[in-house]
């Protein structure tokens, strides 16, 4: 379109982890007409300037005629799915008095309720996106003091989550990626990242392809990535975990060990420390430092003896160690048998044949063994690559997890089996191989290279809620009780969220037997943005109930929607092209961001705001004046709380008055100011009129930052692989602090500390449940996944229309996707309603008959099932969510649940196909 | 002489509908009305199965069937091998709806918005009745290539005067430019890779080449 009034505005689309990316926003008489790629970003951005598909929706977004564009109160007090809220417009005054007026009530109270936790909760949506919607609402929080992020909006069973709190502990990797731009081998366990991965990794996978790079893609169904893999191997659910330990024995049984980085695992792992008869390192008796033997003087010495080149496998005769056991328990060893974490792989896999696998995950015995062999094959061991100067091992081999691959109950045995094969080769954190992201347990979160120090054992210092007897917290301090049940957590700013949040879900309606915790409390308010957990967590029928009894919530408002139909005040909030923020953007992030820059980009107001919707920053700061909280708001924001760097540094000084009720513009001017000085060590100052203009002020950096393996080999520290000591000595000591409070609820995720994984018939789990339930399992003969969509995946764009139009495009966006096969013997047909039984409820669609899913498997994309979403509640889109119940048993030791459900599924009664 | 062509490169599209999207967005598509789309199509049985996407659109042929068919001349290719619709003398007749093998284009006999009969800000600023109850399709955004000699600028170097979908293409499987000028980057790309055009059997000369994998040959 082309007018005199036309304008082209640069800003960011972060909808999803995936992201931020760059776009511009065309504006035509002050109208937004169309997003597009940001080419100013093409030499810095690894997916070249452009956004994806959702970015493209946020016109329609803008201009939804569904918005909440006005202040609401509810006036029906009773609250449920069949109750109008009457919701009411009132204005910005009215509605910001009420709140004030309800959060003095809660802080005269106190800000901790008799149980011990916050009175006041927040849910915010997926992957700390929300954060940079918000503006400076997290200075606001800062200053108001405790709050409880436990009510998850799918955490822990939409992501990937067991790999956060596992990947932080082995390799500082919240998330897992490959080095796609070297490697020649990707080894793809459901991981969806042509569909989830956003720009950056389509980009760089879309190269990769191009130059020719394998990707086999193991999954039940085929995605979007299996579609573009080079192999799609159809494994039978949840049983990944057998499929890798059979590779891994192949790979330790079947193959010569010089195909092994052999000095890798013997310089930079475990794999050398000595293993006692009780299953625990041998251990120095004065140090209590873990023994290795040393080949040439053939006796056993601390790990940490110069000079000394330890034997990577064998027996050994230790004449005295000791063995430090849960609690401190020492143990005293004379002339015992001592052998190496190596051996103790290798024997412990011995047992896992190709031959064992096949039968288990439908998968021939010849293709397991013939993945290996193409994995070793690949790893190009003994190789080199130079990197900004520096000569760094090339492994390009790397293995991936997809969600309910990596969370749930096998996700501990997956992610450590992942993490083994790439050791194995020396393929972890190095070009090519396989690669964590970035940190949010541990910090700081901008430079993961920097949150590795050396600790106990050789090993990188670990930050873990205490499970010995003086510091355990025995009382929760949050509603998922994180501190209390899953010490690899920790407690950093991240850690309650990533906490088991289905337990605080669970436990508002049902506690087990022996529950011995403080009974939970309901929040006296609770904040909910850019999040929708009654659709978007499970059994949603239920917690829909439990949302209901809340007694006050506050949501900041895009459209009505299935959580704040029970709320209590709605605030139209500025959407994404109508407000102000400026965030981090660069370095290396999930999912695939690998960047050789970093810096920040600004959002801004495109356009102005439709209706009477605020600007986040503009709320924030007038809750804070109203709270008599601007001294402390400000302050927060001074920190940094607000953007990317802190307002005063070193040489400059762009911090607000504390006293004072600043403009969003002139808060953002001064982060702006601030960042770009800071980024350019003082050379430079850019202000908001600047960003407004450029959209992102970006520095180079190494490209060597993305791999960790020299920061560990700087540091001398050792890979925590493959024998996990720690974590079988921390499980038995939170086994003897929940016993001594004679809690034994959670004795089944005790059993996943082990040394070694074994296999423990895991799909048989759902089986179990079924039966502990009352139910028959062969009346649920098919696994129910749920596959993510990337015109959906966390847009909170249902009511996009754009979305919806675009989508049907892609298989799976009208209904249920099915085998043909299968359909036929049910009788079945391409577009008929069915319905999708679990032993909990039924969700309906249509039927979408493939070929490329397996017999047994039926698959939802993404999470619909709206009945409050305008727009989206008319689409009769069937949901997991719906009928996956939350299951204690079916919870593993992290919290987590796999995104999977037994179910049963035939044509819906009295329909002709 | 110009000869405007696009590749797309299949070893790289994932179906991700960007392309539609931005399409829609930049011509102001009514819903339903997709200039252009990628298609997702699955050959073969399980477990042996092959999925694929495939983006489609006007192939602006070098001898176009929609040409042929149109009473009123409406239909047009241009020198440049661009093949264009004259909104104004179009009456909708449909035939060349129904000679285009490549289906692709439509007539929209209704006044459509996203959320009901109201259109929203930005569609009323997009809206074009002329292209009510007329045959349309996917122009290689007409409008920005014809701006590129008064800019000075190329089409498919230029993002200003290149096709929107080409811009948007996240796995940057789609270019534009002239295979008539051996060093444009369609060129350069159509001599180092195998490539084929829909339907070349028809002699219709499709402007559109696929980009494939000499692996796939096999399959």
């Amino acid at each position: 379109m082309n007018s005199s009034n036309t304008k082209t505005v640069p800003s960011y689309c972060y909808n999803c982890v995936a992201g931020p990316d760059p776009m511009k926003v065309e504006v035509v008489d002050g109208v937004a007409t169309q997003v597009m790629p940001n080419f100013d970003a093409c030499d810095s951005h690894p997916g070249k300037g452009r956004p994806c598909v959702k970015a493209y929706g946020l016109v329609q977004k803008t201009y939804n005629p569904h918005r909440v564009l006005q202040p609401m109160k509810r006036t029906n007090p009773n609250k449920g799915m069949d109750e109008d809220p009457g919701f009411v417009p009132i204005s910005w005054d009215e509605a910001l008095t009420l709140l004030t007026d309800k959060l003095n009530s809660i802080r005269a109270k106190g800000l901790i309720d008799e149980q011990g936790t916050p009175r006041t909760a927040a849910t915010f949506g997926h992957g700390g996106t929300p954060m940079y919607y918000m503006g400076t609402f997290p200075a606001f929080l800062a200053s108001w003091g405790p709050i409880d992020f436990s009510f998850g909006s799918g955490q822990g069973v939409k992501c990937v989550h067991s790999e956060h709190l596992y990947g932080e502990f082995w390799h500082r990797a919240f998330t897992v990626a490959a080095d796609t731009p070297y490697t020649r081998y990707v080894l793809s366990l459901g991981t969806n990242v042509d569909a989830t991965g956003g720009p950056c990794a389509i980009a760089r996978h879309a190269d990769a392809r191009v130059r020719g790079y394998k990707r086999v893609q193991v999954e039940p169904h085929q995605s979007v990535t299996g579609a573009t893999a080079a192999e799609w191997v159809p494994i039978r659910p949840k049983t990944d975990a057998a499929f890798m330990f059979a590779l891994i024995h192949s790979m330790l049984h079947d193959h010569p060990r010089n195909e092994l980085d052999i000095d890798f695992l013997r310089d930079q792992t475990a794999s050398p420390y000595l293993v006692g008869p009780d299953g625990l390192y041998l251990r120095d008796p004065d140090s209590a430092k873990p023994l290795i033997w040393d080949s040439e003087q053939q006796q056993a010495v601390p790990f940490d003896r110069v000079n000394v080149i330890p034997a990577l496998e064998g027996t050994f005769k230790v004449g005295h160690a000791i063995s430090v056991d849960a609690d401190d328990e020492r143990h005293q060893l004379n002339d015992i048998e001592a052998t190496t974490g190596f051996n103790k792989l290798l024997d412990h896999v011995a047992q896992y044949s190709p031959d064992w696998a096949a039968r288990i995950c439908d998968i021939p015995a010849d293709t397991i063994r013939r993945i290996a062999s193409e994995y070793l094959d690949n790893a190009c061991i003994g190789e080199t690559i130079e990197i900004d100067g520096a000569t760094l091992p090339f492994r390009p081999v790397a293995v991936t997890l997809g969600k309910s691959v990596n969370n749930g109950w096998g996700a501990y045995e997956c992610c450590w089996a992942r993490t083994v094969m790439a050791t194995l080769v020396g393929a972890l954190e190095v070009p090519g191989g396989t690669l964590g992201t970035t940190v949010r347990l541990n910090r700081p979160h901008e430079d993961r290279l920097r949150s590795v120090k050396p600790g106990i054992d050789g090993f990188m210092e670990q930050k873990l809620n205490p499970t010995d007897k003086e510091n355990w917290v025995a009382k929760p301090t949050g509603r998922n009780a994180h501190t209390t049940l899953v010490p690899i957590v920790g407690s950093s700013a991240w850690s309650q969220a990533l906490g088991p949040t289905q337990l605080a879900w669970m436990f508002q309606k049902d506690r087990p037997e022996g529950f011995n915790l403080p009974e939970p409390t309901k929040p006296d308010i609770w904040f909910i943005f850019r999040s929708n957990p009654a659709i978007s967590f499970w059994d949603t029928r239920s917690l829909n109930k439990s949302i209901a009894d809340f007694p006050y919530t506050v949501s900041f408002a895009y459209t009505l929607d299935e959580t704040n139909w029970m709320a209590d005040l709605l605030l139209p909030e500025a959407t994404d092209l109508e407000s102000t923020q400026l965030i981090p953007i660069g370095g290396t992030k999930f999912v695939e961001q690998f960047w050789k820059h970093k810096g920040a980009i600004l959002r801004q107001k495109v356009v102005e705001p439709q209706g009477e919707a605020k600007d986040f920053t503009w709320i924030s700061t007038e809750l804070a004046k109203r709270m008599d909280l601007l001294d402390k708001y400000n302050t927060a924001i001074n920190r940094g709380a607000g953007g990317v760097a802190p307002l005063r540094g070193e040489g400059y000084d762009f911090s607000l008055d504390i006293n004072k009720a600043h403009q969003p513009d002139e808060i953002w001017d001064a982060v702006c100011k601030a960042t770009s000085t800071e980024l350019s060590n003082n050379e430079e100052t850019k202000d908001l009129d600047w960003y407004k203009e450029n959209g992102l002020y970006l520095k180079p950096i190494p490209q060597k930052s993305w791999y960790l393996y020299p920061t560990m080999k700087e540091l001398g520290i050792r890979f925590e692989m493959p024998y996990q000591e720690r974590l079988l000595r921390i499980g038995k000591e939170l086994g003897n602090r929940l016993h001594e409070k004679d809690i034994a609820w959670w004795d089944e995720q005790l059993s996943e500390y082990s040394a070694l994984p074994e296999w423990h018939d895991i799909p048989g789990r759902w089986e179990t449940a079924l039966k502990n339930e009352g139910a028959d399992p062969d009346d649920y003969p098919f696994w129910l996944l749920a596959t993510k969509s990337m015109q959906y995946h966390t847009g909170a764009n249902v009511s996009i229309q754009l979305m919806r139009e675009v989508s049907q495009n892609v298989r799976g966006h009208t209904g249920v996707i099915m085998n043909s096969n299968s359909a036929a013997k049910l009788g079945i047909a391409n577009g008929d309603r069915v319905e999708i039984r679990s032993n909990i409820g039924v969700t309906i669609g249509r039927a979408e008959l493939i070929q490329g899913v397996r017999p047994d498997t039926l698959v939802i994309v993404g999470q619909f099932d709206h009945w409050a979403t305008p727009y989206a509640k008319d689409l009769e889109m069937p949901s997991l969510n719906t009928i996956a119940p939350m299951s204690l048993e079916l919870t593993d030791a992290t919290g987590s649940g796999a995104d999977i459900v037994r179910v049963a599924i035939s044509k819906v009664k009295g329909e002709t196909s | 002489m110009t000869r405007y062509a696009m590749t797309v490169d299949l070893r790289r599209c994932v179906g991700c509908q960007t392309c539609t999207a931005a399409c829609k967005q930049k011509n102001g598509t009514a819903p339903g009305v997709q200039w252009r789309k990628v298609l997702d199509i699955e050959t073969g049985e399980f477990p042996d199965v092959r999925r694929t996407f495939m983006p489609v659109a006007c192939m602006h042929c070098d001898e176009p069937p929609c040409e042929e068919v149109c009473p009123t001349t409406a239909t047009q290719k241009r020198d440049d091998g661009l093949v264009s619709i004259d909104y104004d003398m179009c009456i909708g007749c449909s035939n060349c709806v129904m000679a285009c093998p490549y289906e692709a284009r439509s007539i929209a006999h209704d006044v459509k918005f996203a959320y009901g009969d109201k259109p929203m800000a930005n569609e009323a600023k997009m809206f074009d009745p002329a292209r009510i109850e007329v045959a349309s399709k996917c122009t290689f955004c007409i409008e920005r290539i014809d701006q590129a000699h008064e800019q000075g600028l190329t089409p498919g170097v230029h993002p200003e005067v290149t096709p929107a979908c080409v811009n948007s293409c996240a796995s940057g499987a789609m270019l534009f430019g002239d295979i008539e000028d051996p060093n444009s980057n369609v060129s350069k790309l159509l001599k180092e890779t195998q490539s084929f055009r829909q339907h070349e059997e028809l002699g219709t000369g499709p402007g559109v080449y696929y980009i494939w994998d000499k692996n796939d040959e096999e399959l």
